[in-house]
This record gives structure tokens, sequence and C-alpha cells, in this order.
């Protein structure tokens, strides 16, 4: 017995080794990073490293002073916040009406779920055209709009299965007590899914800060959002490590932070629903 | 009867359009129109250099693209990629998820951290990653040579580019194989274990009679969706190689961006996007044909 408990401490023991060893691999790269936007300009060229470097800000005064990034991290939250929002006031009641839906319930799903795994490129080139003739390019109306198109789906397929758990019994009885549909959609229904609104936003949220390739062709100079920036960055000025670190953990820094609050909802939210 | 069948109609019909349709007409016009849009561009000879539509032309971009060596490169490089990445991916993070799966003191706290390179953007990991991998400022030649072995351009190389690429793929997305699978496996009942157990099956056995067969489903729709996503890499591709050294890392989504933003042929860079989306569609329907397969 006594042997038997020493043996599954061991292996235990082996087990959080190897686990220590797996997070310092996803982790080390990203303190480095941390650490190289710390020190000077002159330390971050340095190889082999200066461990004892005193820690500065400079950096960030630095990106926020000469390289506009205020502007930039500005563009990034209202491009953000504003396609998000516009996602979730029509896509939670796009979502109330799909999930009540019996008609046509699987092709309409299944419709919706494709979009999500449509290529950026598809969408890119046709949209390019219609945003320049149309005076949306580099605007913040044309990326917020065009941010709709992974943005709406995504919050209507996520939402669709929170409200899926919402018992019927509870919206027939509101429209018995004569609530209208929308009625009852607001007043029963989204408190109760009000978790997952803020899940399906938060991952909405996200998947528009880190957005890449539409801000690189829909936006110039004034509408750049931090991505596009971080990637002209070194061809504008050569390699300048301690700016470009200290821009990496802007650009980062809000998804960390954010992501802990949906942890919970990341397997629903990253797998479509399709693992529960 | 009828009078008040007409009348449910009516509210039905309102209801969706107050609650569906605004999401339709969005969805519609940022997904819909442009997807005909392109399709209509890629049957012309629509470019950037000129303005409005271009004249139809009929297969001919699907033709020229189809024989053009380099586009038709870009697809083996895309599929070299995915199909490394995601086997890499599906391996290592099944092996996390089951050490994570072993713990219960502290697994919230590792989890939390692993998870982080997949929230972050690809920009970041990309640059992230050319800053660690530089020839001579970078810290990991330097580990290297202090270890005893020899630094490389890792990415600056076209031996090693498509090979750094897919590590770099592999750091940023193994987690979300991780929790997918981890998922799967809290998940997975105690019962046959328990049989197993009795019954005197070793590891081995009761791995591939009873974890495999159980976790089928989750592992066919987590390799789905990574391939997907693998498929449609371009933003790392574009922070490292911008596609090189030559073309040895260019995948199809910057093959296509270069045909419509450098050699400004849209009409047949549309062409493309959907032969891209073919292929997209052509693997997920075969992963959605075996996942019905195992089920039965």
């Amino acid at each position: 017995m006594l042997k038997a408990k020493t043996k599954s401490q061991i292996d235990s023991i082996f087990v959080y080794i190897a686990l220590i060893i797996v997070a310092l691999f996803f982790m080390l790269p990203i303190l480095w990073v941390v650490r190289t936007s710390l020190v000077t300009k002159q330390v971050a060229y340095q190889i082999p490293p200066d461990w004892n470097a005193p820690v500065t800000l400079d950096n960030y005064f630095t990106i926020f002073r000469d390289n506009h990034f205020g502007g930039y991290f500005l563009n990034s939250l209202v491009v953000s916040l504003f396609s998000t929002g516009i996602s979730i006031f029509l896509g939670s009641m796009a979502a109330f009406w799909l999930a009540r839906q019996k008609k046509w319930k699987t092709g309409l799903r299944v419709s919706i779920l494709s979009v999500q795994m449509l290529p950026a490129i598809v969408l890119v080139v046709p949209l390019f055209n219609v945003m320049t003739n149309i005076g949306l390019k580099n605007t913040y109306p044309g990326l917020i709009v065009t941010y709709l198109s992974f943005n709406l789906p995504y919050v209507i397929w996520m939402l669709i299965s929170f409200i899926e758990a919402v018992p019927e019994e509870l919206s027939d009885a509101a429209e018995i007590d004569g609530c209208s549909k929308p009625q009852t959609f607001l007043h029963v229904v989204f408190p109760i899914i009000a978790p997952g609104v803020v899940a399906a936003g938060v991952l909405s949220f996200l998947n528009s800060w880190n957005e890449f390739m539409f801000a690189l062709v829909l936006t110039g100079n004034e509408t750049r959002t931090i991505p596009v920036a971080i990637a002209a960055m070194e061809t504008q000025q050569g390699v300048q490590i301690a700016e470009l670190c200290a821009s990496v953990v802007v650009v980062i820094v809000p998804v960390a932070i954010l992501s802990m609050f949906v942890r919970k909802y990341l397997v629903q939210g990253l797998s479509f629903g399709s693992i529960k | 009867m009828n009078k008040r069948s007409k009348r449910y109609r009516q509210i039905q019909l309102k209801n969706a359009a107050i609650l569906f349709f605004p999401a339709v007409i969005c969805i519609g016009a940022v997904v819909i129109f442009p997807l005909f849009y392109s399709l209509v561009l890629s049957f012309t000879d629509t470019n950037l250099r000129a303005r409005g539509m271009g004249t139809f032309i009929g297969l001919e971009n699907y033709i020229t693209a189809l024989t053009d060596e380099y586009f038709l490169k870009s697809i083996v490089t895309t599929l070299q990629y995915t199909v490394v990445s995601v086997i890499a991916e599906l391996c290592v993070g099944y092996m996390i998820a089951g050490l994570l799966n072993k713990v219960k003191k502290g697994r919230e706290f590792f989890f939390s951290i692993i998870i982080i390179p997949m929230m972050i953007s690809c920009v970041a990991v990309g640059m992230i990653w050319r800053l660690l991998l530089h020839p001579e400022l970078g810290i990991v030649n330097y580990l290297i040579e202090l270890l005893g072995g020899t630094g490389r351009a890792w990415y600056g190389d076209a031996k090693y580019a498509l090979g750094t690429l897919i590590f770099i793929d592999v750091w940023q997305e193994t987690p979300y194989m991780t929790l997918l699978i981890l998922a799967g496996l809290v998940s997975l009942p105690k019962d046959p274990y328990e049989a197993a157990r009795i019954e005197g099956a070793n590891v081995f056995q009761t791995f591939q009679k009873i974890t495999l067969p159980l976790m089928k489903p989750t592992l066919i729709v987590a390799t789905l969706l990574r391939a997907i996503g693998a498929l449609k890499t371009y933003d790392l591709v574009y922070v490292i190689t911008k596609g090189g050294p030559g073309t040895s890392t260019e995948v199809m989504t910057y093959n296509i961006y270069k045909q419509a933003y450098q050699y400004l042929n849209t009409g047949r860079a549309a062409a493309m996007s959907y032969i891209l989306l073919a292929i997209i569609l052509v693997i997920s329907i075969f992963f959605v044909r075996i996942g019905q397969e195992k089920q039965e």
C-alpha cells in the first residue's frame, strides 16, 4: 500500500516536471520580449545579453510619442468595439430567432457555420474593390462593416447554444402574458444569457483586435490598426528591437487580460460548439 | 381558421423581420455579395490598372492559374505546411492534454499559461519569433552556440524557412489542440477503464481499444478546424518571410495576395481564391465523411 503511494507520488512529480517544461516552452519567448521591451535600446541589441540591465519604460514612451502608437491603439479599439457591439446587437436577436426556428433548422445553421470557414483572402479581393468604389477604404466604417463578416456569424453561432439552454416554457409563458417575441427576447431571454453574451463579445473583440489581412488592405495612415503598424515597423526603420518589443507587448497585454475572463467559454467558443 | 393562420403568419413574418433580417442583410452585404462579386470577377480580366470591370474571358483565369508553376508550387507548399504542422500539433497537443488530465492541483494554473500563445495576434507571434531567431541579434542562436551547436539563418535560408514557419505555427496552435483534446479527455466515461483494469489490459491496449475510439469525434473535429486554419495561414508568412527566400515559403494565400496587389490582377486573384476555397471544401467533406463512418 505504502509502496503504491510512493510510486504514484514519483509519477506525479514527473508529470509536474514535464508540465513546467511545457509551460516554459510557451512562456519564455513572450517573457523574453517583455524583458527586451524594458531595457534601453543599446542593451536590447547586446548579444550575449546583459542580464543585469536596469529597467526602463523609455521604449513605451518612444512608441507612443514618435510612432503614433496612441493613434493606432485608438484605431484598433474603435474598430474592434464598434464591430463587436453591432455583432452582439444584431447577432443576439438573430440567434434567438434561429434557436426557436423549426423550419430549415440544419440548413440555416450549417450556412452560418460555413461562413466561419471562409479564408479572408476570398473576401479581401472583392471587398477591396467595393470599398474603393463607395469611398469607404481607409475609413472606420469600412473596416467595422468588413469585420462584421466574421464577427456576426461567430456571435450568432455561439449564442444559439446559450439560448437553446434557456427552457422554452419560460419564453412561452412570457408570450402568453402578452409579450411579443422581441419583447420576450429583451426582457426574459437576454438577461439569462448575459454571461454568454459577454463571452461571445470578448471573443469577437479579440478576433477583431488581432485581425491582420483586412486591416492591411483596407486601412491607410490614419486608420491603421496595431497589427498593421507592427508589421510595418521593421520595413520603415530597420530593426529597432526595443521599440518593436514594446509594441508587441502593447498588442498582447489586453489579450492576455481579457482571455482570463473567458477561459471557461474557450472550448465552446473556439470549437464552434462541436466539442462541449 | 384561415383568417387566424393568416394572422399567425403575419406575426411570424414580423418577428423574422425584426429579429433575423437585419443580421441577414449585413451578412448578405459583407459575405454573400462579395462572394458572388468575386465569382463574377474570376471570369473577367479585371485588374487594378484599369478602372471598372474587365471583359468576360470565361475560364481563362482558372486555366492560367492551374498552369502557373508558382501557383501550383504554392499549393504544394500550403499542403506541406498544413499536413506537417497539424500532425505535429495533434501529437504534441495530445501529450500536453494527457499531462494536464493527470493532475488536479495546478491544472488551471498551467492551463492559463499554455493557452496564451493561441490567443495573441499572429503578427505579434511572428515578430516575437523573428526577433528570437534573428541570425545575429537573436537569443536562440546565442543559446545554441553556447551549447556548442551552430546557429543558422532560420528564416533567411531556403533550406530551413518552411520548417521554421511550421515550428512557429506549432508553438502558437498546439495550445488550441490541447484545449479541445483536454475537453474531450475530461468528459470520458470512467466505467470502461474500470473494466479494462479488472481484465488486466495494459496501457497501450487501453489506449487503443478504449480511449482512441471514444476520442475519435473530438480528434476529427480538432484536426479539421486546425487544418482549415493552417490552409488559411497568411499573417505569419507575411510577417516572417514574405514568402521567401525565393518562393520557399509562399503559401496559397500569399501567392493570391501578390497576384492581386503586386501584379494587380484582381480577376485572376479571385479565380485563385476560389481554387483555395474548393480545396478547403474538399478537405472538410473528407473529414466529415470520416467522422460519420466511425460513428456507425
